[in-house]
């Protein structure tokens, strides 16, 4: 919301500019038509703009202006000079109020209704009034501070321009590096060169938020689309979102905006039930829709759940045999999760009549191809008449590809990190090979699945022996597993990936280049393009041979990270508690805070995991973790791993950070206690109906001293204006007691008094009066 | 047709491509080759930190490849649809004027000429063939290949 405020105040304040010159004219010649025109989109634009968001008093303004000047547009009236005058004071006051928005301040002082009656045809005498307000709103306006962050709008062409130039820089840097190394260059140019590198870099990383939006752009359409198709449908259904603060490459958002769309609309008008249905099911008349975005890593994870009616498996099997897109035998083959995969297949949907909403021939396997084109990749999970997930993964930007370089035959290749699912060596013992004509299958953790050898698909004479190379196993978008066998791997690296020349992308087997540090050119690896070639993808039935299970899967267990902790020790933590994983500067950590706090973005988090300031270093990786009410950071060294849980966790003997310890990798490794960190850190949440605590309204101490203390206590602090019935009242010793309402607390100054009168505490019996206060809270709850 | 025209010799018949599409000729440095491309295409090359994907142009016209140049042998540097290429040729001669517009060739200009060439030109050097760059780049016709 705050974003689209920042773009109207933009906006108006761009247009205020324009039309300041529109007026002036305006004002020389009131029958000049284009000017009344461009005057009257603006006050027009206004009165919108007021409506989606909640300002009264400026659409008043804006649509007694607009109504004005429709009347002399229609001819109805002529542009008195006394008209231009109060249009012109209309759009100062305009002016004056945006300005006031944007510092956050109330609106300038009332008198709108004298600028609105001087529209009026026959209001000769409110000249005077008006001329007094008018010189109000500028005075108004003067004194308005600059101090609030102002946006501007710019056009994306230019932003991405500025986004490849710099993309270009960083490529040039790295250029001049090497030669700067290679040639030896003098001592003294590289000062100013690792200088200029540094500016850089954090140009780059300027540029890229530049491209971040926060979802909540894709978000803000949603509720009227929903709104609108349920109305259509004859279905009540109610959005949920969650997680608008997540930010996305802007270009990414434009990607998946149709597919989303597309999504909701078949769970609207196929998932949720007509509310008849829906009793008759014993669920809620409503249906929800549930919209929830979250980082994970370097990706973005958007789930779609709804509570509809459930995707019918076997349904989707009749249609796609009936469809010829599998056999019979085959379908039988299908277990759960393959079946509602086929929803993906092209020309199979369960709907059982096309409808005009989401009957429009586009079907899921368009929105997978399009969400796979972004490198991203589409899971359904549903449960017959309980609802249906849909969970999109997708990469935070297009153009920076975190990768994974590989050697085959003597060459270097780069892969997109996001399809590896794991790396194992050859000749680790817990893996098998097996040949099977002239394909090779592999067997890792109980899965059997086929094994490329890169060398072989990219057509190199001699190859390694699997058992002798390194398996990469990769994970497809469409959830195909397979393994490719690469001589080597190199490095994790970020890659700026270009377009190739037509001619090498023909091959299907490059997605693009890049160079590396070393100025040497580096081919991305297009890997479903490979799997394509290798006939692994596009098969219903090869796709659930290679998913068979030849073994009982192993007890799986807990996914967590496991990291270094600022205090040296091994620690893991259950992978769900985290939201998401930050560089913060120290700058922003306050120890001396009780608890600590650690400033992320523009909010305040309590900060665990951190004893002292000098494990801290210049930048801090955090660990956000969630309960799904608050959060709170953890401060940690380094990221080692991601492994399972699988071993019993010894239970420390005291409560703390620590739940215990367990068994990673052979190393004893400390479990965090998330419940404990929760309960010591995260702040309780707010009650939403606070009890009120009523405080003398003259007393100086006690609004000062007292009242953090109440409201710390979950109070909320009035006066004695307050007119309902307060929960308590804080009396002072000798002056009065508040005359209406609820239990009184007397503090005395004197703490042997406090001891004589009944009910009264010494003002500085901190714990007492804490306990006072819970304690009717309390009461009050019960 | 008063036009400059850079002369150069592929597989031992002169040529011509327009200065407008010539960027540079510049010294080869190492090629990253593309396992899996057609023949004509050499490999990557990096250029002042651009990627230039390396043609080879006698195989792309169809004749037998020149085959991978020394480093620092010199190539035409054209840029074609948003991609920039290196054009390994046999030689590259000079800029010329070219005195007349493309005329066709009479008789066969031979095999794959026909399909890359506008047509011959004369210029101060001699008489050469006109290439048009995107018929170049589009490589042989797949059966060919």
């Amino acid at each position: 919301m705050d974003d689209l405020l920042a773009e109207f105040l933009a906006e108006t304040r761009e247009m205020l500019a324009a039309v300041g010159g529109e007026l002036v004219a305006w004002e020389a010649n009131p029958a000049d038509r284009a000017r009344l025109d461009a005057i009257f989109r603006f006050v027009h634009t206004v009165k919108g703009n007021c409506g989606f968001f909640d300002f009264p008093r400026l659409e008043a303004l804006s649509h007694a202006a607009e109504d004005a000047l429709a009347e002399v547009r229609a001819g109805r009236r002529s542009a008195s000079p006394r008209l231009v005058t109060a249009v012109l004071a209309i759009v100062d006051r305009i002016g004056a109020m945006i300005d006031a928005i944007e510092a956050g301040e109330d609106l300038p002082t009332r008198g709108e209704d004298v600028l609105i009656a001087a529209l009026e045809p026959d209001s000769a005498d409110s000249a005077d009034l008006l001329a007094e307000s008018a010189g109000d709103a500028s005075g108004a306006r003067s004194t308005a501070p600059n101090g609030a962050q102002r946006s501007i709008r710019l056009p994306i062409g230019l932003l991405d321009s500025v986004m490849s130039s710099v993309s270009d820089l960083v490529l040039a840097r790295n250029d001049l590096s090497r030669r700067m190394r290679d040639a030896g260059v003098d001592p003294a140019v590289h000062g100013p060169f690792e200088r200029l590198s540094t500016i850089l870099d954090q140009v780059r990383e300027a540029v890229t938020r530049m491209r971040m939006q926060r979802i909540e752009h894709l978000f803000g359409a949603l509720p009227r689309l929903v709104r609108d198709l349920s109305a259509e449908l004859g279905k009540q259904v109610m959005i949920d979102l969650e997680g608008g603060d997540v930010e996305l490459d802007r270009e990414m958002i434009e990607m998946i905006r149709d597919p989303l769309t597309h999504i909701i609309r078949n769970a609207i008008d196929h998932g949720i039930e007509p509310p008849s249905q829906r009793l008759a099911a014993g669920k809620r008349e409503i249906g929800t829709l549930h919209i929830s975005a979250r980082q994970s890593g370097n990706r973005i994870m958007l789930a779609i759940a709804d509570d509809g009616r459930g995707i019918d498996g076997m349904r989707l099997v009749e249609k796609a045999v009936a469809a010829g897109a599998i056999s019979r035998a085959e379908a039988d083959g299908l277990d759960d999760t393959a079946r509602q995969a086929l929803i993906f297949e092209p020309g199979i949907s369960t709907a059982a009549e096309v409808t005009s909403v989401s009957g429009r021939g586009v079907g899921m396997d368009v929105v997978r191809a399009n969400i796979e084109r972004v490198g991203g990749s589409i899971e359904v999970n549903s449960r017959p008449g309980e609802g249906t997930r849909i969970v999109l993964s997708l990469p935070l930007t297009l153009s920076i590809i975190p990768s994974l370089t590989v050697g085959a035959g003597e060459q270097l290749f780069a892969m997109p990190r996001s399809y590896v699912e794991e790396i194992v060596h050859g000749s680790a013992s817990h893996i098998e090979f097996a040949r099977a004509g002239d394909a090779t299958l592999v067997t890792v953790r109980g899965k059997r699945v086929a094994c490329l050898s890169l060398s072989e698909q990219l057509g190199f004479a001699d190859h390694l022996r699997p058992e002798d190379s390194t398996l990469v196993l990769i994970r497809l978008a469409s959830g195909d597993l397979f393994a490719l066998a690469v001589d080597r791997i190199f490095d994790h690296e970020e890659l700026v990936i270009k377009p190739l020349a037509p001619a090498v992308m023909a091959t299907g087997l490059y997605a693009g280049s890049t160079l590396l540090d070393d100025g040497n050119p580096v081919l991305m690896l297009d890997i479903a393009g490979i799997a394509r070639k290798a006939q692994l993808i596009g098969d219903v039935q090869k796709r659930a041979r290679a998913s068979e299970e030849v073994a009982e899967e192993q007890v799986r267990g807990t996914p967590a990270l496991l990291f270094m902790g600022l205090d040296g020790g091994r620690k893991v933590v259950r992978l769900g508690a985290i939201r998401r994983i930050e560089r913060v500067s120290a700058a922003g950590v306050d120890l001396a805070s009780d608890p600590p706090r650690v400033v992320i973005g523009d909010s305040l988090f309590p900060l665990a995991g951190v004893s002292d300031a000098a494990a801290l270093g210049e930048q801090v990786s955090v660990l956000r973790l969630g309960d799904g009410d608050s959060e709170i950071a953890y401060a940690i060294d380094r990221i080692l791993d991601t492994v399972e849980l699988t071993g019993e966790v010894a239970a420390a003997r005291r409560t703390g950070e620590a739940e215990g310890t367990t068994l990673v990798d052979g190393l004893p490794t400390e479990v965090l206690d998330t419940h404990w960190l929760f309960a010591c850190f995260a702040a309780p949440p707010r009650a939403l109906d606070p009890p009120v605590c009523r405080l003398p309204s003259g007393d100086q101490w006690a609004h000062t001293i007292l009242a953090p203390l109440v409201e710390a206590a979950g109070y909320r602090v009035v006066d004695d204006s307050f007119e309902g019935v307060a929960d308590v009242a804080i009396a002072t010793e000798g002056g009065e007691a508040s005359p209406a309402g609820g239990t009184v607390i007397t503090l005395c100054s004197d703490p042997e008094r406090a001891g004589q009168v009944p009910g009264s505490l010494y003002r500085y019996d901190r714990a007492g009066f804490s306990a006072a206060l819970a304690a009717l809270r309390s009461g009050r709850a019960a | 047709m008063n036009q400059l025209v850079v002369v150069i010799e592929i597989a031992g018949r002169r040529a011509a491509l327009r200065t407008a599409e010539v960027q540079s000729v510049v010294e080869l440095e190492a090629i990253c080759s593309v396992p899996g491309a057609p023949r004509f295409v050499l490999g990557l090359t990096a250029l002042r930190s651009n990627t230039l994907t390396v043609i080879d142009a006698a195989a792309a016209i169809g004749l037998p490849p020149h085959g991978l140049p020394e480093t620092g042998a010199r190539a035409v540097i054209v840029d074609h649809s948003g991609h920039r290429y290196a054009l390994v040729v046999d030689a590259i001669d000079d800029v010329a004027a070219a005195l007349g517009d493309p005329a066709p060739v009479a008789g066969d200009a031979g095999f794959g000429w026909d399909r890359v060439s506008e047509g011959l030109i004369e210029t101060d050097r001699g008489p050469a063939l006109l290439i048009s760059l995107g018929a170049l780049l589009a490589g042989p016709p797949l059966v060919a290949a």
